[in-house]
């Protein structure tokens, strides 16, 4: 006889739910970590995946994969492309392994809880596979930067910052925890890998691809598209959840998660991929601007798996939108701004050129995020770096603990969103932020954001120096300008100056 | 600021370089990673009192086997993802090999039909039970202290999964050859109401709710994992190979190479555990505690498989002597 095909046999392998008798269904599924939303387990027998696969095909194809991916690794060990590229360069390698490759760790976490308490048996064979893929990715980001330790010790930040009080190590935790680490196998599958992976990682894994081919690094090229190959595979595990939500009455529950999902992830991608697109990537090498990649992949492709899946678009599509405008360049700002207290050295990127680019990306950008660059150029070209960093506390969104800021300038328009809840002012960053905390209160009520603690007298000695020893900054780390303020020498009136500087 | 040390260059993780040798690339991708055991009081960055936070801090963090530095475990075979897949890539030739001779054979064709009932009621049923395994093994990925650790059970779940796969394949060719012995149709059934199946469904249903991290380790990698080897892979492969059965042997097999696997994690992390005072009396009480249940399931699966009359003592004999080497 033949071999069976896979379709043969495939709806046995993901026909394993029983009723159990010794135990209770509660206790065996408790809803702390399986959050069904009410959907009894005969209904989630409709799930289907619908990108199926088995495990020989598995072990198979992820052999090649590697194969692939760190046979490209070897074969480029010994070229130049690291020590000749841009130092803006080097601050995304930097900033993308430190808040991603533990990250991916802790997303196996979420996966192992679909695989233990999702109530579908597709969903949960999915998940292993899920699961391994992201043992993959964990262990690919750090393998690829341990090798730049030696170079770099702001590499060690790629397995060391989830394990710090560095702020962004913070914020990405907070939003990690909130979208999976800290919730049930339901909520996992719509919150990270419908939100988070199907809508988001494209940004960071397909546009920073393209950006590092741009710019001659094909092992990062290689090691990202790579994972992105595993990430859109196990992304469609949250689809046929929601599917069975919706079909047992439970659209406004599933409609919450996506919602509150997406506006934490927005704002993750939006610091994080946001300045290494629009700025720490050299200019000459740029695919397309943050905000255009946005629009086709969010706007354009994400929007379409929303409706056709029967959901509607949330509430705050339009306001994300126009944050696409400005909430990144705000961000960089920021970062640029208390650079002392980063792990990478992010890149001003505001020359003459960049300045030209970013207008003509983002329309009246020299009119207001360009009035404050103006200030810090004038300082720097007055030779007053000490002008340029801060001598006071940001304020921090209590969501997601990112310093509240918007749009400087012309366009003033920053704006605290405060809350008054059991006593304590919380404040966020926008009507968004502020939203998601409203719908679970009693999950953030308690948090402390760095600010928070440093006020509340957590953080000794109360100095600049005091809170980057708690974020675990020593000073060989600190991030400073990614080029030595070089850039501000395309200012000076008389080019004989620039050797003077 | 002035007074701050100056760092070296590093050529390795901070967290490894006091050790004096060279890190693995195991070593490298795999050691501390879980950041929510770095707080104590609050495994996430949110509220502390979300009954999520709860089950972490009770399960994990409360647990009665306590080491002061879980991140020192090591697997001693030192697996990380691309060598699993290697490993496994070629496992799953040999099996498809197997698969593809013993069809082109006319394998089934040649089984009796006694033989092909009782697999129709011991064998092919066993999708639950693996899963039931793949699961376990799943909770404690997310459960344990120690990335170390959950890494090994990663693969362990996967493994699991390989073996339902094995099953599902299997089960649908039987349906082929024997349509009319309810294979791939009766399954359920049998695993929720033959005698046979009834302890190990009891066995796993309660070990499955063990949710201490250690307790769930001790129950499914000491008395439950060993008690389906020794049992069924064993048990059952034996019974195959007086039945004419020669394929069901080999797949056996090709299984319990995976636990040689297991089994030597699992005595590193108990190894581990025993230098720490107390660890051994809860262990052992723990096990006194399974064992029973596990030794019935044993008992009730064995007492079923034709031409084995010894499958049920050498079984439990066998568990036994696993955990006693190991000090349990």
């Amino acid at each position: 006889m033949p071999m069976l095909e896979r379709a043969d046999w495939y709806d046995i392998a993901r026909d394993t739910n029983w009723t159990p008798k010794y135990v209770s269904q509660e206790a065996l599924f408790p809803d702390v970590m399986t959050g069904a939303q009410g959907v009894p387990m005969a209904q989630w027998q409709s799930y289907d995946e619908p990108y199926k696969t088995s495990y020989p095909e598995y072990v198979r194809v992820q052999r090649e994969k590697d194969a692939g991916a760190y046979s490209v690794k070897a074969a480029l060990e010994r070229s130049n492309i690291f020590a000749s590229a841009d130092p803006g360069w080097h601050s995304i390698l930097k900033a993308h392994y430190g808040s991603l490759a533990v990250g991916e760790y802790a997303a196996m976490s979420g996966e192992a809880r679909m695989v233990r308490f999702g109530q579908a048996p597709g969903m949960r064979n999915m998940a292993t596979f899920g699961m391994l893929d992201e043992n993959r990715h964990a262990q690919l980001q750090l393998y690829y930067p341990h090798d730049l330790v030696s170079k770099d010790r702001q590499f060690d930040w790629a397995q060391k910052a989830y394990h710090t009080n560095e702020w962004a190590a913070i914020a990405v935790r907070h939003t990690l925890d909130d979208l999976f680490m800290a919730r049930s196998a339901t909520e996992t599958a719509i919150m990270l890998t419908f939100a988070f992976e199907t809508g988001f990682t494209n940004m960071q894994f397909l546009g920073l691809a393209a950006d590092a081919a741009e710019t001659g690094d094909y092992t990062f090229a290689s090691l990202v598209s790579s994972i992105q190959t595993d990430e859109s595979r196990h992304a469609q595990i949250g689809g046929p959840a929601l599917e069975v939500l919706i079909a047992n009455g439970r659209k406004a529950e599933a409609q919450k998660l996506v919602d509150v999902a997406i506006a934490r992830t927005w704002r993750l991608f939006a610091i994080l991929t946001g300045p290494s697109m629009d700025y720490y990537t050299p200019i000459e090498h740029r695919k397309q601007s943050f905000k255009e990649f946005m629009q086709e992949w969010i706007v354009g492709q994400f929007e379409r798996s929303l409706i056709e899946l029967g959901l509607d678009l949330p509430w705050y599509w339009d306001k994300m939108i126009a944050e696409f405008e400005f909430q990144h360049h705000a961000y960089h700002l920021g970062l640029w701004f208390w650079r002392k207290t980063l792990w990478w050295n992010p890149a001003a990127a505001v020359t003459p050129e960049c300045r030209a680019w970013l207008e003509e990306k983002y329309p009246g950008w020299n009119d207001t995020f360009g009035k404050c660059w103006d200030v810090i150029t004038d300082n720097l070209l007055a030779g007053r770096e000490d002008l340029t960093h801060p001598e006071t506390l940001p304020v921090l969104c209590n969501m997601s603990q990112i310093p509240i800021c918007a749009i400087p300038g012309n366009g003033w328009n920053v704006k605290d969103y405060p809350l008054d809840y059991e006593g304590r002012t919380y404040h966020f960053n926008s009507e968004i932020d502020r939203w998601v905390f409203e719908q679970d209160p009693v999950r953030y009520r308690d948090h402390m954001s760095l600010v928070d603690r440093f006020l509340a007298g957590e953080i000794q000695p109360p100095t600049l120096a005091g809170a980057l020893a708690y974020m675990g900054l020593s000073p060989a780390e600190m991030g400073d300008d990614a080029h030595k303020y070089a850039w501000a020498d395309a200012f000076r009136p008389d080019p004989l100056a620039k050797s003077a500087a | 600021m002035t007074d701050t040390p100056i760092l070296k260059p590093l050529k390795t993780w901070s967290h490894l370089a006091t050790r004096r040798r060279k890190p693995s690339e195991y070593e490298i991708v795999s050691t501390n990673l879980h950041y929510t055991t770095d707080n104590p009081d609050a495994p996430f960055e949110l509220s502390r009192d979300l009954p999520i936070s709860q089950w972490f801090l009770q399960n994990r963090n409360a647990s009665p086997v306590h080491h002061p530095d879980w991140n020192a475990f090591r697997d001693p075979d030192e697996m990380v993802y691309r060598t699993y897949n290697m490993l496994q890539d070629g496992a799953e030739t040999y099996v498809n090999g197997l698969l593809g001779q013993f069809s082109a054979r006319g394998h089934d064709a040649m089984l009796e039909t006694s033989w092909a009932t009782t697999l129709a009621r011991l064998y092919t049923p066993l999708r639950y039970l693996f899963h039931t395994l793949q699961m376990g093994s799943a909770y404690l990925v997310q459960i344990a202290p120690s990335s170390t650790i959950s890494n090994c059970a990663v693969y362990q779940s996967a493994d699991s999964l390989r073996w339902l796969t094995h099953t599902a394949y299997r089960t649908r060719e039987l349906a082929q050859s024997f349509p009319e012995l309810g294979f791939a149709t009766a399954e359920r059934q049998a695993w929720e109401e033959d005698a046979a199946w009834q302890g190990f469904r009891e066995l796993v249903e309660k070990a499955l709710v063990a949710y201490d991290w250690a307790e769930n380790f001790t129950a499914f990698n000491l008395v439950v994992r060993p008690a389906v080897e020794e049992a069924i892979l064993r048990g059952l492969g034996q019974s195959g190979r007086h039945n004419g059965d020669t394929l069901l042997g080999m797949l056996c097999d090709a299984q319990l190479a995976d636990t040689q696997r297991h089994r030597r994690w699992t005595a590193a992390l108990v190894q581990m555990a025993l230098t720490q005072e107390g660890n051994q009396e809860v262990l052992k009480g723990w096990i006194a505690k399974w064992e029973p249940l596990a030794d019935a399931a044993i008992d009730a699966y064995c007492a079923a498989l034709p031409d084995a009359p010894d499958a049920g003592s050498q079984a439990r004999s066998a568990v036994r002597a696993l955990r006693s080497i190991l000090g349990l």
